[in-house]
C-alpha cells in the first residue's frame, strides 16, 4: 500500500511547489496511470515514491515504510520491493537480455544457482525466452522494454513503478506493454504507471490520477464493468480532450471494435479536469 | 563468500569490458610511475657518485719520518679523540710501498727498485662524519704533534656536499610534483570511468544494490590497474637504468669515478612502492569519485535535464 499524506515537495532555490498537498492511497493490487504534461509532478511523484527525493512537508508510507524516517542504509533493501521501468529503457548494451536481468539479481547478491532458475522463467513472462542471448541492440524498442520489465519483475517486487514505459515505443507495443503490466497486476503485483498518452490510458479501465501543475486535479476510480470505450465516448463528449491521435491509434488494438474515431488535437492532454 | 567472490569476478569483467577504459588508465598510472622511478634513480645515483667521490675525500696526515713506534700510537689516539671524526687507519709505510709497487708500471718500478730505503712516511687516513665540519677537523689534525703534513681538499669537499644537498632537494621536489600530477591525472582518468558506467550504476541503486555492493568492483579495479601499472613500471624503470647505467659507467670511467647502484637492490623496493601508489590511487580514485554517483540519489536522470 502507498499512502501520499497532505505532501507538499519544493526543490532547494525552486519558487513553486513541485507538488503540492497531495493525498493518495493507493491499495495493494491496484492498477494506477498518473497522467500530467512533462512538468506537471509526474517525475517527483515517482521519486517521493521510490525515496530518491524527500518530501518538504506530509509523510508517505509505501509498504509500511514510512519514507520520511527511513535511515539511508535501509534505502537499498526498501527499494528491493519496487521494480522501476524507465522511459529508456536503461538496458546494459554490451550485456545479453539473460545477463541484464540477471544484473539485477545479482547486484543485491542472489545466488548463481537461483539466478540460473528465475531469469529464464522470468523472460518467459514477457515472452522473450528465445531472446536471451541476444543483445539489447539486436531488440526492438518494444522487445527492450520488455526485458526492462523482467529486471523490474525478478526480485518480486511488489510494486511495477513504470516511468513512461511507452514512450519511446510504436503504439502496438505500447498497447501489449500495458497489457503485459496488467497481467502482473492481476497476479497481485501494484503497478503504479507514468504517462502523459491519454489516448493509451482511456483503452483500459484502471484509475486514473492527473496531476497538473503540481496538484492532483482528478483521481478517477477504474471502471468496473462499464465498457472503456463508453467512457472514453463520455470523456471526449465532455471535454473533447480525450482523443485518440491519428498516428497513435491505440483503439486498433483494442479487442472492442467499437472505439473512437474521434481525431482531434492531443497536444493539451494535461487539461483533463473532468 | 560467493557473493565476494562474484563481485570480485564483476571487478575484473569491468575491466574486460571496458578494454579501452582500463587500458587507458593503466597507460596513465603506468606513465607516471615510471617517471617517478626514473628521478628516483637518478636521485639514488647521484647520490652514490657523490658519496662515492666524497669517500675519496678524506684527510690523509703523514707522521714525522723521526717519531718512535709509541709516538707513532699516540698519534693514532689523539687522531680518534678530535669531534667528527669516523674513522682513523694506520697505513704503514711498508704497506703503502707495496700497494705502490704493484699498481705500477714496469718501466717505472725500475726507478724505485733502486732506492735502498722505503721512502713513504707512516700515515693515517681519516674520514670525517660530516662534511660541514671537515675545516675544523683538518685545523685539529694538524696541531696534533708529530704530523709533519696534512693532505685535504676542503674546497672540493664543500662543493661536493652543497652539490648533494641541493640535488637531493630539487629531486624531491621532482618526485613530490609528479606524484601529485599522477594523483590528479588518475582520479581524472577514474571520474571518466565512473561517468562512462553511470547506467551500470543507476540501474544497481535503482534494484537496491547496497553502496558497498555498486563500490567492490570498482575498487577491485582500481586495485588491478594499480597492481598492472607498478608491476609494468617497475620492469620499465628497471630497463631504462640498466641501459642508462651501462651507457653511463663507460663515459665516468673515463674519469675514474664509478657507479656502484644496482637496479637490483632497489628493484623489490620500488615495485612494492609502486604497487602501493597504484592500489591506493586506485581505491581512493574510485572511492573519491562514486562518492558523488552515490550520494546523489538522481538515478532517475541519467542525462542532464
Amino acid at each position: 500500500m502507498i499512502e501520499f499524506n497532505k505532501v507538499s515537495k519544493k526543490y532547494d532555490g525552486a519558487q513553486f511547489y513541485a507538488l503540492k498537498d497531495i493525498d493518495i492511497k493507493i491499495e495493494k493490487g491496484e492498477f494506477v496511470f498518473v497522467v500530467g504534461a512533462s512538468g506537471a509532478g509526474k517525475s517527483t511523484f515517482l521519486k517521493l515514491m521510490m525515496r530518491e527525493e524527500v518530501a518538504s512537508s506530509g509523510n508517505i508510507v509505501v509498504e509500511g515504510v514510512d519514507l520520511n524516517t527511513i535511515k539511508n542504509k535501509d534505502i537499498p533493501q526498501f527499494r528491493r520491493s519496487l521494480g522501476i521501468v524507465f522511459q529508456d529503457f536503461r538496458l546494459i548494451p554490451n550485456m545479453t537480455v539473460y545477463d541484464n536481468v540477471a544484473f539485477a539479481m545479482r547486484v543485491i547478491g542472489t545466488p548463481e544457482k537461483k539466478i540460473r532458475r528465475r531469469v529464464p522463467y522470468v523472460l518467459s513472462l514477457v515472452g522473450l525466452n528465445e531472446k536471451s542471448k541476444s543483445y539489447p541492440r539486436e531488440l526492438s524498442g518494444g522487445e527492450q522494454q520488455r526485458v526492462a520489465l523482467a529486471r523490474a519483475l525478478v526480485n518480486n517486487a511488489e510494486i511495477i513503478i513504470a516511468d513512461e514505459p511507452t514512450g519511446n515505443v510504436d503504439p502496438q507495443m505500447s498497447y501489449e506493454i500495458v497489457e503485459m503490466l496488467m497481467r502482473l497486476n492481476e497476479a497481485g503485483t501494484t503497478v503504479i504507471m507514468v504517462t502523459h498518452q491519454h489516448s493509451l490510458v482511456r483503452c483500459f479501465d484502471k484509475r486514473v490520477i492527473t496531476i497538473k501543475k503540481g496538484e492532483v486535479i482528478s483521481d478517477t476510480p477504474a471502471k468496473v464493468g462499464e465498457s472503456a470505450t463508453a467512457h472514453i465516448n463520455a470523456a471526449s463528449e465532455i471535454t473533447n480532450e480525450y482523443v485518440v491521435p491519428p498516428d497513435e491509434d491505440y483503439s486498433a488494438y483494442v479487442s472492442r471494435s467499437d472505439a473512437p474515431a474521434d481525431d482531434a488535437d492531443d497536444s493539451q492532454d494535461e487539461g483533463g479536469e473532468n | 563468500m560467493g557473493k565476494l567472490n562474484y563481485l570480485t569476478k564483476e571487478g575484473f569483467r569491468n575491466l574486460k569490458v571496458n578494454k579501452l577504459m582500463s587500458v587507458a588508465s593503466i597507460t596513465v598510472l603506468f606513465s607516471c610511475l615510471m617517471l617517478i622511478g626514473i628521478a628516483f634513480m637518478l636521485l639514488v645515483n647521484i647520490e652514490a657518485f657523490i658519496s662515492g667521490v666524497e669517500g675519496e675525500n678524506i684527510i690523509m696526515a703523514y707522521v714525522d719520518d723521526a717519531a718512535t713506534d709509541i709516538e707513532i700510537k699516540k698519534v693514532g689516539l689523539d687522531l680518534e679523540k678530535i669531534p667528527n671524526v669516523q674513522s682513523v687507519e694506520k697505513i704503514n709505510k711498508e704497506e703503502a710501498y707495496r700497494d705502490i709497487l704493484s699498481d705500477m708500471d714496469e718501466n717505472l718500478k725500475v726507478y724505485l727498485e733502486g732506492l735502498e730505503e722505503n721512502p713513504l712516511p707512516d700515515a693515517y687516513r681519516i674520514t670525517v662524519r660530516n662534511m660541514s665540519s671537515f675545516d675544523t677537523v683538518v685545523e685539529q689534525v694538524k696541531s696534533v704533534t708529530n704530523i709533519f703534513r696534512v693532505r685535504e681538499n676542503s674546497s672540493l669537499a664543500k662543493q661536493l656536499s652543497d652539490l648533494r644537498d641541493s640535488v637531493t632537494t630539487i629531486s624531491i621536489v621532482i618526485i613530490v610534483m609528479l606524484l601529485l600530477v599522477s594523483l590528479f591525472i588518475i582520479s581524472n582518468t577514474i571520474k571518466v570511468t565512473m561517468f562512462s558506467r553511470r547506467l551500470e550504476i543507476s540501474i544497481m541503486k535503482s534494484v537496491g544494490a547496497t553502496n558497498s555492493f555498486i563500490r567492490w568492483p570498482f575498487m577491485v579495479e582500481g586495485i588491478v590497474i594499480g597492481v598492472i601499472a607498478g608491476i609494468l613500471a617497475t620492469g620499465a624503470v628497471w630497463l631504462v637504468s640498466e641501459f642508462a647505467l651501462s651507457s653511463l659507467t663507460s663515459s665516468l670511467s673515463i674519469v675514474g669515478a664509478s657507479v656502484e647502484v644496482n637496479f637490483i637492490d632497489y628493484a623489490l623496493w620500488l615495485a612494492l612502492a609502486f604497487v602501493g601508489i597504484g592500489v591506493f590511487t586506485g581505491v581512493f580514485g574510485s572511492a573519491t569519485s562514486m562518492r558523488k554517483y552515490l550520494k546523489e540519489r538522481k538515478f532517475v536522470e541519467l542525462e542532464e535535464e
